[in-house]
């Protein structure tokens, strides 16, 4: 390209608009991988499901390209499909709060009382349990929270219970306990991300001007947070809805989710009944992502202020 | 060495690079053609874990060069989907019941073939090379492996009196103490049998509603469902369950693995059970390898050893007869090893069935919130 020299700076001429939108597409450039990615193994699948979803299954396994919404009238039809999706998202709900309040806790402390070193080591010692295989941290589970594990030898001999107990294990109690457990770590790595960038003395100006704890925490800390905490609620509930393993493990014949009816459907290669349900969580995610998208900020989780 | 301090042009470079690449690709063409030659290779086969030894495999590929690239096969319903997607991408794929001739056959997915052809076939009880449901005028529609009815186990310390039906899966004294593998066909079919109705992968909607009653009374006593047999077996082994659902052979297991003494039946109002084959998939590269492979897999002594690691009946007569001479008659009696014939007839074969979609739908419906 040709520049001239206006007042000893140079000056690139008026680009032309095919010269401006190859400049444009030359900045894609570095995106068009991320893109196929999405692309490809995201929007493709997912349209793929959404037009299976559509289909039926004959008596031999075969899926029939024939139009239907008989797949959806069948959830909407079945109320135990609607009370065990409703399950999912409460149960999603109530994970995801638990799982603010401890990793707040943690990171809170990590934040503003420990140096940056030592807190580093102490969010390695928080993703620890992830070199291990998801399956064998809910086994382990499993024998803790069972009839002859762990937890009940402790409360039995702390004479809190006189025999064993299942309260904790093959029910909803179980599931919740694990999935915090399982989730806890991401909503404390998003939260403590959050909290190193905030600077605490505005908490401690705050109560020199008159505000109580409880007042500098919801006015002055709360909404300077509130993108990290959106992401970590992110980060946890959504997975939630697509959660198959621990409450197949430790839900008990009671305790199922949403995920393992749509399991169901698979195992027996009744693939269309199958995406309808799963189009249906889909769906549901996008429109909370849709919801939430103005506070989803990657850079909460992942760049340093 | 020297060659590699030498300064090359990029033009040497490149014939140097080509004539490597083409004695390389040269000698893979070679190896290939020596592979698929009658002198061993690879075949491609989709099967259950338990139809095999490694240290089996490995004497094969050893002595014959015959290497067996193993995928790990779900369930039926998967394993025939699967298929259908990858055709001849397998080579051998193991089926139950049913499924071999109403899904695979009628969907010209396998080979027929003669299995007296098969030398080792003659080890097989005569039965087992005349199965109705296998027998079609292009041939024998699979290689006979093993088989089971679904039975029930109960731990006598904490099951009382013996029981002998399906009822006691019902009785409110166990609830949460029942613990059954995740295979919601299975359960559906079984509490069809429970219901007293025969053709239990094939119900009308009548007889749905009737086991939905039945799969109703089963859901408070259910502790968890099991997603492997070995789940089973350990709420067994640690009491969790009193009562448990599988194959023959779950006594031993539990006893192996330092349980209680545990006890099993057949129900009397029948059961549902499978046998299974190895099938040679029509268009396969490599089904050439298929029959040297049986030929060494499949004789009395290996399904002997199968027997004792897996611990489920086979259709081997001959093994039958190396157990006894090892000293383990009991334990192949105890699993009905011999008996085959009479509890295969009185039991409901595994296959796909009219009533699949409604039975997991029932299945759904009960255990959903």
């Amino acid at each position: 390209m040709s520049t001239e020299i206006v007042g000893g700076a140079a000056v690139a001429p008026p680009a032309s608009p095919r010269s401006g939108r190859a400049a444009r597409l030359r900045q894609l450039a570095p995106f068009l991988p991320a893109g196929f990615i999405l692309i490809g193994l995201f929007f493709v699948p997912l349209a793929l499901m959404f037009v299976f979803s559509f289909w039926s299954t004959d008596v031999n396994l075969d899926v029939l390209p024939v139009w239907t919404l008989e797949n959806y009238v069948n959830f909407f039809e079945n109320p135990g499909y609607v009370r065990t999706l409703l399950k999912t998202m409460l149960m999603g709900a109530g994970v995801t709060l638990a799982c603010l309040v401890g990793a707040f806790a943690v990171a809170y402390f990590l934040a503003r009382y420990v140096s940056r070193r030592w807190a580093r080591f102490a969010l390695l010692l928080i993703i620890v349990p992830f070199w291990t295989s998801y399956l064998l941290r809910v086994y382990s589970w499993q024998a803790i929270l069972g009839e002859h594990g762990a937890l009940n030898q402790v409360l039995m001999a702390l004479g809190v219970i006189s025999e064993p107990s299942f309260l904790f294990v093959y029910n909803d109690v179980g599931t919740f306990i694990v999935l915090v457990y399982v989730y806890v770590p991401f909503a404390a790595l998003v939260l403590y991300s959050s909290l190193e960038r905030f600077d605490f003395t505005q908490v401690t100006a705050a109560q020199d001007l008159g505000a109580n704890s409880l007042r500098a925490f919801r006015h002055v800390l709360l909404p300077q947070i509130r993108p990290g905490i959106i992401t970590a609620c992110i980060f946890v509930f959504i997975p939630i809805l697509g959660e198959f393993l621990t409450p197949s493990m430790v839900g008990g014949a009671s305790g199922l989710l949403i995920a393992n009816l749509v399991a169901n459907f698979f195992k027996n290669a009744l693939i269309p009944e199958g995406a309808a349900i799963g189009f249906m969580i889909a769906v549901i995610v996008l429109i909370l992502l849709i919801a939430f998208r103005r506070y989803l900020r990657v850079e909460d989780v992942y760049a340093r202020g | 060495m020297a060659v590699f301090d030498q300064q090359y042009s990029r033009r040497r470079f490149l014939q140097i690079s080509a004539a490597v690449g083409a004695v390389v690709s040269l000698g893979g063409v070679t190896a290939a053609c020596n592979v698929t030659g009658g002198q061993g290779g690879t075949f491609n086969w989709m099967t259950w874990g338990d139809h095999y030894i490694d240290e089996q495999l490995k004497a094969i590929e050893a002595s014959d060069k015959i290497i067996a690239n193993i995928s790990e096969l779900a369930g039926n319903a998967e394993g025939f989907a699967k298929l259908k997607e990858v055709k001849g991408q397998l080579d051998m794929i193991s089926g139950d019941a049913l499924w071999v001739p109403d899904a695979y056959y009628k969907d010209g997915l396998i080979e027929p073939f003669d299995i007296n052809d098969l030398k080792v076939a003659s080890q097989l009880y005569p039965f087992a090379r005349e199965f109705p449901i296998w027998t079609k005028p292009e041939g024998y529609l699979g290689y006979p492996f093993g088989w089971s009815p679904i039975s029930i186990y109960y731990n006598p310390k904490f099951v009382d009196p013996a029981p002998d039906s399906w009822e006691v899966l019902f009785d409110p004294k166990y609830e949460k103490r029942i613990v059954v593998e995740n295979q919601p066909e299975e359960i559906v079919a079984y509490m069809g049998k429970a219901a007293g109705f025969d053709d239990v992968y094939n119900m009308t909607d009548d007889q749905l509603a009737t086991v939905k009653g039945y799969l109703e009374r089963l859901k408070p006593n259910v502790l968890r469902f099991a997603q492997q047999a070995t789940d089973s077996v350990n709420s067994m082994i640690s009491e969790e369950a009193y009562l448990i659902t599988g194959n023959l052979g779950n006594e031993d297991r539990v006893k192996d693995g330092g349980g209680p003494e545990i006890k099993g039946y057949i129900p009397k109002e029948g059961t549902v059970g499978w046998m299974d084959a190895e099938m040679v998939v029509k268009g396969g590269a490599n089904t050439s390898l298929i029959f040297p492979y049986l030929e060494k897999a499949e004789v009395a002594e290996n399904i002997a050893a199968n027997f004792i690691t897996h611990g489920r009946p086979l259709f081997n007569e001959a093994a039958y007869k190396v157990l006894v001479d090892q000293g383990e008659k009991d334990r192949a009696d105890r699993y009905h090893y011999n008996e085959s014939e009479s509890i295969l007839a009185a039991t409901t074969l595994k296959g796909p069935g009219t009533s699949t979609e409604k039975s997991i739908q029932l299945f759904n419906d009960v255990f959903a919130a």
